[in-house]
């Protein structure tokens, strides 16, 4: 495994190594529903330091820095500035506390232009001049080595660009904590260089960076200090003088633990399913996969990086730009957009069961008729009725509750919701089955059923998973394809252990020899 | 002689936009805002009808402008009740508007319908109206005309050259951005919508008070969703929208001109003009990626937070 | 505001929505009622007239029925295209077309006999009707135009058609100048069925009937609700959405279109200016209280056609001017509006402490 020594240029940061924290989290805790999203949370942020928060998705990195920057409060536990306590009723009263959050989702207005962004909001004269805006944006940017026009309109900027915006929205307010949450998924490899400068230089002017990460590359490069996150609670922290090397890192980040052991013979002959040679375009990278009935392949890889596009490809909902698409023998073109109803069809169960898969004010049969009209139907009319016997069938079969049919899809809770769209799609005895994210948002047992389902469609069927659960691929999948920016790292099967044991490192992007 | 026959005619045109440039901007500053409001029909005959009242009532048009700015503006407010507090959806609430409007007008003025009221009078503006040509046409008009030549530049500066101009957009572009950075969108609106609603009740004013002097049923006859449509024209620049006025106003000067010479083309096809012109403007519009240009939190209402 | 914060609930109320017609209607009338005594008539007299206008004798229940009978078949078409949140409100100008299109069936072919002329009416109706809806359907699928100024429009390029049509070629000579068509010939007047109901009535139930076998019993009208309801999910699961924009457009047309014939056959006997009334605003109205619930469009039509005889009424007995139904109009929907608040969202008190 190819490790390089991290470049860390900073030139000031012995200036800061002893003074005392800016800001304190004490025993913070928060929990939405039955989920503990953080518990007893302890951690200290030093001026002119760069803490990086590493942890898989969901580990409660991002409630966790919500709290701080005054989105909602904490349940319990307090937040300490310059050792004094303080309580946030919103995010304008951390921004006045000297807190300030950099989004994913950037708030920018993006008709106006780089100097008007900065400047909403901000008091001042009635009369505005857009030269002088300009003019105080532009020495700020240089202050802090940002490369930005302050003239530009913000709709026309590469996400680098916009990233500085926000940076410089808080810079302009004297923030003394930025915090950035997963900052380099929207950034190419230079914009990303470009950032670690600034960051650097503004942690060398005595600024708090706190920096939310998956990737062990990044993080190793430019932080300071490290903390993990682990299923809501911090399990390791490492200081600038003790920071060990990626493959630690990586275990330690991702930890594992079995629910199910799986006894699943592998495919003798493969009668190929789903064939991609050469898939590109739309951030899409030379996608090669076969998938045969009999089996699982599990794609993993943190969100973003391209699982959405290529599932849209495989499921109908964006044309192929370059390369070999091939359903059921049949190339893209042919396959749709008439796809077979029943029996040679494709399955798609999508993440987002509330507002794609279902329709939520419909009652049951409605929602089970979605996609399975045509079976119910005879020149163009349709038995209800039928298709109400049916739906009881599944809803019983599937164990969905509560079993009334005509209650609405909204009264069903996220499991059961699931367990409905899969007797759906089940039902249609598809050759191929598309599951994105399944278990998301379930609890245990739900999270059992469902995979109990998909191991039992898949001696039917092709299944093509989509996870961002690692654990979730390791129980289920014959193979493991990690896909990474719009491509796959790797595809093996989930026996080679060599491999597995690689697989936290490879999501992070990082090769295997 | 050619003179004399153009001179006329452009100087009507101005005369005929004038209200539909008035409520255009009016329904413009709302919208930049990000608040639909399909009421403009309704708003702005209420307005033409109190401007009559008022000036009736006390003599005075400006008054009546005064009056008719704010009657607008309050069922403006109504508008504003329905989709900030109740979050109504805003399409159905102008449309609602309009109808309760255009009811309103049309039942307390009945007592009014042909009665002949003080208005506005045209005066010639010293210097400026000696000008060959330009000045006969600009300049030899009633005193609402002249407010309606510094309206689009007032838009402009406030909109683009003032903080609380650029809070206004913030509004109506990402309101979520707006309130993260500390301003209050909801109320930002809530001013918008008001201003607004006094621009295009001016406007009704304007066909009460100076283009005619007097009340009667259906005053407006469909200016206001013109001015709709021309909001959408414009690309929401208060340039484009003098434009698009002045070209309204130039198809009902040219159809009224063609009735009165007799033309042998009935009047009703005549009068589709306006509207047939709408849709093609909508066309062109459309052509050019219209759409894209709205403010981008247009019509869509302010949740509350969870 | 104030003491209280706004949640949204977790399933929106379901028997709120006559609930809040009720209280809707009731604030509506005090506010109207205000309106009246405004302009110095009696406030408890003009609600006692406008109830007894419409339906207090057996005569204002038949005015009613008469005028439920348009903003039925209005309300239908409407209620179909707000499902699939296209907001037609061409409803006049397609009502305006369909009239055309019977008035020039029957100047066509005047001698014809009924069983001949009648359908032929329906059918040029509702093609006309239909046309001049697929227009604005066109429009917004092909250039996005968006369909709202696009009706809107047509409304009034329709009427000022009919009004070409009856000022200038189909203008009786024989009625000294008023812009009318010549009389229609018995053939081509609905016969009534009961007292003055006319086979209006019998339309309307076959067209409710069809209607509705065909939103719950066909593939097509399935789709219609669900893809209607979340075009997200309508593009996951391969609807038709596209050809169902232009779909429910049209049907709207035509069912307009069929408002239009009747009326022109029936309340006047010709084509004149004044077939125009409004009801394809009062089917706006009305499909957007009762949504596409059918015996609920049936309820609420019946309400406010009773709403526009009662006015009638006060026209008669107390001089209130027409407009004075507009005013009630505009005050049900927006109430109706504001009072939807409370199906979706509920208040809950602060507790102390919080901010």
């Amino acid at each position: 495994m190819t490790e390089q020594k991290p470049l860390n240029k900073r030139t000031a940061r012995d200036r800061y190594t002893h003074l005392p924290p800016v800001v304190r989290l004490e025993g913070i805790s928060k929990s939405f529903g039955r989920v503990r999203a953080n518990h007893d949370i302890t951690l200290d942020i030093r001026p002119g330091m760069i803490k990086a928060l590493l942890g898989e998705n969901g580990a409660g990195k991002s409630t966790l820095m919500s709290i701080l920057s005054g989105r909602f409060p904490q349940d319990s536990g307090t937040i300490y500035i310059d050792g004094a306590p303080v309580r946030f009723t919103s995010p304008a009263d951390a921004l006045t506390a000297g807190i300030g959050m950099v989004y994913q989702h950037f708030m920018l207005v993006e008709s106006m232009t780089v100097a008007e962004n900065v400047m909403l909001g901000q008091r001042g004269g009635f009369l505005l001049s857009p030269r002088r805006m300009e003019e105080t944006v532009a020495r700020l940017a240089e202050k802090y080595g940002l490369e930005i026009s302050p003239s530009a309109p913000v709709s026309g900027l590469s996400m680098g660009e916009k990233q500085r915006v926000e940076i410089l929205k808080l810079l302009y307010r004297d923030s003394r904590v930025l915090i950035f949450d997963e900052p380099t998924a929207v950034l190419t490899p230079s914009e990303t260089e470009q950032l670690f400068e600034a960051l650097w230089r503004m942690a060398d002017q005595g600024k708090s960076i706190v920096f939310i990460s998956h990737k062990l590359q990044e993080v190793l490069s430019v932080a300071d200090e490290i903390a993990i996150l682990r299923r809501g609670e911090i399990v390791d922290e490492f200081h600038e003088s003790d920071v060990p090397n990626q493959k630690v890192l990586a275990n330690r980040m991702v930890g594992r633990d079995v629910v199910l052991s799986v006894d699943a013979p592998p495919v003798a002959v493969c009668e190929k399913v789903l064939e991609i040679e050469g898939l590109g375009g739309d951030g899409l990278d030379d996608i090669r996969l076969a998938l045969c009935r009999g089996e699982i392949v599990a794609v993993a890889g943190v969100a973003g990086n391209g699982q959405k596009e290529l599932v849209e490809v495989v499921c109908g909902l964006r044309r192929p730009a370059a390369g070999r698409v091939e359903i059921l023998g049949r190339p893209w073109n042919a396959f749709y957009p008439h796809p077979p109803r029943r029996g040679r069809s494709l399955a798609y169960i999508p993440e987002d069961r509330q507002g794609l898969a279902t329709c939520k004010y419909l009652d049951l049969v409605d929602n089970f008729l979605l996609t399975t009209r045509h079976a119910f139907s005879r020149r163009g009319l349709l038995d209800r009725a039928q298709a109400e016997d049916v739906t009881r069938r599944i809803v019983q079969e599937y164990n969905v509750q509560p079993g009334h049919v005509d209650a609405p899809a909204r009264a069903l809770s996220g499991g059961n919701l699931q367990k409905l769209v899969i007797g759906r799609e089940f039902f249609r005895e598809p050759a191929i089955i598309v599951a994105e994210n399944p278990t998301q948002g379930l609890d245990i047992s739900a999270t059992e059923e469902v995979w109990n389902r998909l191991l039992e469609a898949r001696s039917g069927a092709g299944i093509l998973l989509i996870t961002s659960e690692l654990n979730e691929a390791l129980q289920l999948a014959d193979r493991i394809a990690v896909m990474y920016r719009g491509r796959f790292v790797d595809v093996f099967p989930r026996t080679d252990e060599k491999k597995v044991e690689a697989i936290g490192l490879m999501m992070a992007g990082v090769q295997p020899e | 002689m050619y003179a004399e026959l153009v001179i006329p005619v452009l100087a009507a045109t101005i005369q005929a936009g004038t209200p539909i440039l008035f409520a255009t901007l009016g329904e413009m500053f709302t919208e930049r805002a990000g608040v639909l409001n399909l009421g403009v029909e309704g708003m702005m005959i209420l307005g033409a009808f109190f401007g009559f009242l008022f000036t009736h009532w006390t003599g005075n048009p400006w008054i009546g402008v005064l009056m008719a700015g704010t009657a607008a503006g309050m069922l403006g407010l109504l508008h504003g009740l329905v989709c900030q507090v109740f979050l109504g959806s805003q399409v159905v609430s102008g449309l609602a508007l309009t109808i309760l409007g255009v009811g309103l007008a049309d039942y307390l003025g009945t007592p009014y319908v042909g009665v002949i009221t003080e208005g506005f009078t045209p005066f010639a503006v010293p210097v400026l109206s000696s000008i060959p040509l330009a000045g006969d046409i600009f300049f030899r008009h009633d005193a609402l005309v002249y407010l309606s030549y510094v309206m689009p530049l007032l838009f402009w500066f406030f909109i683009c050259r003032t903080r609380a101009g650029m809070a206004l957009r913030s509004a109506g572009e990402n309101p979520a951005a707006s309130a993260a950075v500390g301003l209050n969108p909801v109320r930002l609106r809530w001013m918008a919508i008001f201003a607004g609603g006094f621009l295009v009740g001016v406007g009704g004013a304007y066909l009460s008070l100076a283009y005619t002097h007097l009340w009667t049923n259906n005053m407006t006859a469909g200016r206001g969703w013109i001015a709709v449509a021309l909001v959408i024209f414009a690309f929401w620049r208060p340039g484009r929208a003098v434009l698009g006025a002045y070209l309204f106003g130039g198809v009902m000067v040219f159809q009224l001109r063609l009735q009165a010479m007799g033309a042998t083309l009935p009047s009703s096809l005549l009068l589709m003009l306006p509207y047939a012109l709408t849709v093609v403007v909508l066309l062109v519009s459309s052509l050019r990626g219209g759409g894209g240009n709205a403010p981008a939190a247009l019509g869509v209402n302010i949740e509350p937070d969870e | 505001m104030m003491g209280y914060r706004v949640v949204k609930r977790q399933e929106p109320l379901n028997w709120g929505s006559f609930f809040i017609f009720l209280v809707a209607l009731v604030l509506s009338l005090s506010l109207s009622g205000a309106m009246l005594a405004v302009q110095g008539k009696p406030f408890l007299k003009g609600l006692y007239l406008l109830w007894d206008g419409g339906f207090g004798q057996l005569y204002a229940l038949e005015d009613t029925l008469l005028k439920t009978i348009p903003i039925f078949l209005c309300a239908l078409g409407v209620a179909v295209c707000f499902r699939m949140q296209i907001w037609n409100i061409g409803a006049e100008g397609q009502f305006a077309l369909g009239a055309v299109g019977a008035t020039w069936a029957v100047l066509t072919f005047p001698a014809a006999p009924a069983w001949v002329l009648i359908p032929l009416m329906l059918v040029c109706g509702a093609v006309a009707g239909g046309l001049w809806a697929l227009v604005p359907a066109l429009l917004r699928l092909r250039l996005g135009m968006n369909e709202i100024i696009t009706t809107l429009m047509f409304n009034y390029i329709g009427i000022l058609l009919l009004q070409y049509m009856v000022y200038g070629p189909w203008k009786d000579p024989a009625s000294f100048g008023f812009p009318m068509t010549p009389m229609f010939p018995v053939a081509a007047v609905f016969a009534p069925v009961v007292g003055r109901i006319h086979w209006g009535i019998v339309l309307c139930a076959v067209v409710a009937v069809a209607l509705w076998f065909f939103l719950y019993r066909t593939r097509l009208g399935f789709e219609l609700l669900a893809g209607g309801e979340n075009p997200r999910a309508a593009r996951y699961a391969r609807m038709p959405y596209n050809f169902l924009v232009v779909f429910v457009l049209v049907l709207c047309g035509a069912l307009a279109g069929w408002a239009g014939v009747l009326e022109t056959s029936t309340t006047l006997g010709r084509l004149q200016s004044n077939v125009m009334a409004g009801y394809g605003f009062t089917a706006i109205v009305v499909a957007w209280l009762a949504r596409l619930r059918i015996p609920t469009i049936a309820v609420f039509s019946f309400l406010l056609a009773g709403l526009r005889v009662g006015v009638e009424n006060l026209q008669l007995e107390l001089q209130v001017p027409a407009a004075f139904g507009g005013i009630i109009e505009g005050l049900i929907l927006l109430t109706v509006l504001a009072g939807q608040f409370f199906v979706w969202f509920t208040l809950q008190p602060r507790s102390k402490g919080e901010d």
